[in-house]
């Protein structure tokens, strides 16, 4: 089975080679038969790495141990959903599972566009084909999941403790996802730039998909964040470590492209910088891949130096390269002649958001090459920790929430006072009074209290929007409330669905901005019946109970909580010693509410003395970035979903051709 | 063209604001990273200064006393040359243990480092299970 599996990545590394090369031939030779066969070539590479992955996930179901790879992430004890989360455990079945969501959007993009897009596909096929052989070219040469042992293993080394977590099964997944899917909206600018078609066509296209990416981008920090702060108890959910820089910084720039785009379909300005940040998108997932594979920058998520980094920066090299002298080569007739009129206007103030969203993610970049430049320069390795990116990316956090309310609702081309006065009178109001209110009731000035006053100015601005345009429909075409909502959110899909979006970003920045300057945090060596204090908590610790099976052994430390002087709950911190492999993790005891989190971990426990260390966080509306996170996953499903016409022409409606009237 | 101009000035502002921000964190913010011999070779000149250190637990060195939380251990080379006293007060952190490879933050001063941060790198068998990993 094993060999089959080898066998089909190897010939999907040849089809995706020939149909790299006979797309590329048919589109400069115009045949149509030859695009036809790539496509074909495309749609078997699909099915060849369909098969490939079907083999693996059997051999992991089966326990099939000559396996070096199933023997090495797996065990035959280990529960079936971590076992088929074993694909994405390790290094070699993640870059299987990276070439099969790529040949499966490859397949769907080429399903969608049969009738549609004769100029660019051949160059879309052309460019996620050689993405597809690249990964190929790994797995078949450097890195063979189906490598087997000289001697089949009596039973599995299992996957890390660590990674046997709820989240596991859906983190990487969410990841990968958008990770790969922005290999779409790359494919498609370069289909524009290599075919000279340069209008909006490829944006048009590609408009679902860098949503899309950009919707898997963002569950998959969060999940990631969520993730650290239930497993790896250390108080918090985000520490700037380079794994997770290398999913935010996409995630930035995605960010700035789909403000970005709008302004090009308005006004058609901004050509240039709206390809660039999409091949930019593109360049950071693989330069993201490649930190995190190369071990060139140490990360506290420790990598086994894997020998694969060198490939992935010739790659990121050929990439750059490509796409740089492509968008050259087009640059006379990328060029537009709109210009901004003024910066009291709907288009500075996009710009404006994205030369600080970019810039995020430049600080982001240089703190996390910091190391390594350094090292090149000045010999010296100096590094730069999470106060660097803390430092830089508050101000620059509070200037973006900012121009989140001003964005959306201040006029196009130039505002005169009147549109400020009807845009902004309201809103600010709120605002200002939130800031005294915060102010009186004992906030601190400073990035939290800018934080809160501004969201409010923001959800000020979007509940305006929703009211206004829900009194216009009552008012023009005599709809209940309700209709009149439901309405307007459904003829304007993408833009309400973008307030939705920006509903969530408020909740999200007030949890951060609450968690990261009002924690509390304690730590404390207590005996049997002992108390501590920990804000408003009161916690004493009762006992320790002991359990013992054969996968591992537990620890718990019995703490009962009380909150203002009254009783809320017992919390049970422990420590797990794995046996297999010989490790001790943590897990962490919490009580989430909506206006604070208690979060409690057991430090140390002395045997002879009964005495016990425990760390107490009490982080204060963290609740609201989960909330915040489904908010947005809500807000982009409604920018997303069909509308009404691209129901009725279903074969259209999957690529999103059609556009809103927004 | 007045307002093209004008708005490259706002560009220019803004990309100057984000460049100010990264040069004065990196001023206040950053600290060296040695690996132990560099460490033992410079460790004069950068005394009672915040700085990671990079080596393994020295076998037989651990001492900790679960009461207090102190921790006393010796940084070394794998092969457990050249150790440097660490002092630290604090939980221990899961991976710890003797012959593991260990990221220290903290100062130097009087003979020995005293930390503020242990960081420990997974098991080796450990591959990124996250981000594009």
């Amino acid at each position: 089975m094993a060999a089959l599996g080898r066998l089909a990545i190897c010939l999907a590394l040849l089809f995706a080679a020939y149909a790299t090369g006979v797309s590329i031939l048919g589109a400069i030779r115009r045949r149509r038969h030859l695009v036809r066969s790539g496509t074909h070539a495309a749609y078997a590479v699909f099915a060849l790495v369909v098969v490939a992955v079907a083999i693996l996930l059997h051999a992991l179901v089966e326990h099939d141990f000559s396996l070096e790879y199933v023997a090495a992430y797996s065990s035959s004890t280990l529960p079936l959903r971590y076992t088929v989360a074993a694909l994405w455990g390790g290094q070699k079945g993640s870059l299987l599972f990276w070439v099969f969501m790529l040949t499966l959007f490859t397949t769907i993009v080429q399903l969608q566009n049969r009738e549609r897009n004769r100029e660019l596909m051949p160059w879309v096929t052309a460019t996620l084909m050689t993405i597809a052989a690249f990964f190929l070219g790994l797995l078949t040469f450097v890195t063979d999941p189906f490598e087997r042992l000289p001697i089949p293993a009596r039973e599995g080394a299992d996957l890390n403790p660590l990674l046997q977590n709820y989240w596991m099964t859906i983190h990487p997944p969410s990841l990968y996802t958008g990770y790969v899917s922005a290999s779409v909206p790359f494919a498609f600018a370069i289909a524009a730039l290599a075919a000279g078609r340069l209008g909006d066509q490829w944006i048009r296209s590609v408009r679902r998909w860098a949503l899309f990416s950009w919707f898997f981008l963002t569950l998959g920090n969060l999940f990631g964040a969520r993730w650290a702060y239930e497993v790896l108890g250390w108080g918090g959910y985000w520490a700037w470590d380079p794994v997770e820089n290398a999913a935010f910084m996409p995630w930035l720039v995605s960010t700035a492209y789909l403000h970005s785009v709008m302004i090009q379909e308005k006004k058609d300005m901004l050509r240039v910088w709206n390809m660039v940040l999409v091949l930019l998108t593109f360049s950071l997932t693989i330069f993201g891949t490649f930190l995190t594979r190369s071990g060139v920058i140490s990360s506290v998520h420790s990598f086994t130096q894997s020998g694969l980094g060198p490939f992935f920066i010739g790659f990121l090299l050929v990439v750059l390269v490509v796409s740089g002298g492509l968008v050259v080569y087009r640059l006379p007739e990328l060029r537009t002649p709109a210009t901004v009129e003024s910066f009291l206007s709907r288009e500075a103030a996009f710009l404006f958001n994205n030369l600080i969203l970019v810039g995020i993610a430049f600080a982001v970049f240089w703190g996390t090459v910091f190391p390594v430049v350094s090292e090149w320069v000045r010999g010296v390795k100096i590094t730069v920790g999470p106060p660097f990116f803390n430092r830089v990316n508050a101000p620059l956090g509070v200037a973006l929430l900012f121009l989140a309310g001003v964005g959306p609702v201040i006029a196009w081309r130039r505002a005169s006072p009147p549109n400020l006065w009807r845009a902004f009178a309201g809103p600010v109001a709120a605002g200002v009074v939130a800031a005294a209110a915060l102010a009186v009731a004992g906030v601190p000035l400073g990035y939290a209290h800018s934080t809160f006053a501004l969201g409010v100015f923001v959800l000020g601005t979007i509940v305006q929007e929703f009211w206004r345009g829900m009194r216009a429909r009552q008012a023009m075409l005599h709809e209940s409330p309700g209709r009149a909502l439901s309405r307007l959110v459904g003829k304007n899909r993408r833009r309400y669905g973008g307030y939705i979006i920006h509903v969530g970003v408020v909740a999200v920045f007030v949890g951060v901005a609450a968690s990261s300057v009002f924690r509390v945090e304690v730590q404390q060596t207590l005996a049997p019946g002992q108390e501590a204090a920990a804000g408003k908590f009161t916690l004493r610790y009762e006992r320790v109970t002991k359990q013992d099976d054969p996968h591992m052994s537990r620890l718990a430390a019995v703490v009962s909580v009380w909150r203002d002087g009254k009783a809320v709950t017992t919390l049970t911190p422990e420590k797990r010693f794995y046996k297999k492999p010989q490790q001790p993790t943590t897990e962490v005891a919490m009580r989430a509410t909506l206006t604070e989190d208690l979060y409690l971990v057991l430090g140390s426990y002395d045997e002879q003395s009964g005495l016990v260390t425990i760390l107490a966080y009490v982080n204060p509306l963290v609740s609201w970035i989960w909330i915040g996170g489904v908010i947005m996953a809500l807000g982009t499903t409604v920018a997303m979903w069909p509308t009404a016409a691209e129901r009725r022409a279903p074969a259209y409606a999957l690529g999103g051709v059609r556009v809103t009237a927004d | 063209m007045l307002d093209k101009r004008r708005f490259i000035v706002g560009a220019v502002l803004i990309a100057a604001a984000v460049s100010y921000l990264i040069y004065a964190g990196v001023r206040t913010t950053s600290m060296y990273y040695f690996n132990l011999d560099e460490f033992l070779s410079s460790r004069e000149a950068h005394a009672d200064e915040d700085l990671r250190v990079k080596g393994w637990v020295r076998h037989g060195s651990v001492r900790w006393d679960p009461r207090t939380n102190d921790l006393a251990f010796e940084l070394a080379h794998q092969d457990d040359t050249s150790p440097v006293p660490v002092a630290y007060r604090g939980v221990l952190p899961d991976m710890f243990s003797e012959g593991r490879e260990v990221v220290i933050e903290g100062r130097y001063s009087a003979g020995r480092l005293a930390a503020h941060q242990i960081m420990t790198s997974c098991p080796s068998k450990y591959e990124p299970a996250k981000a594009g990993s």
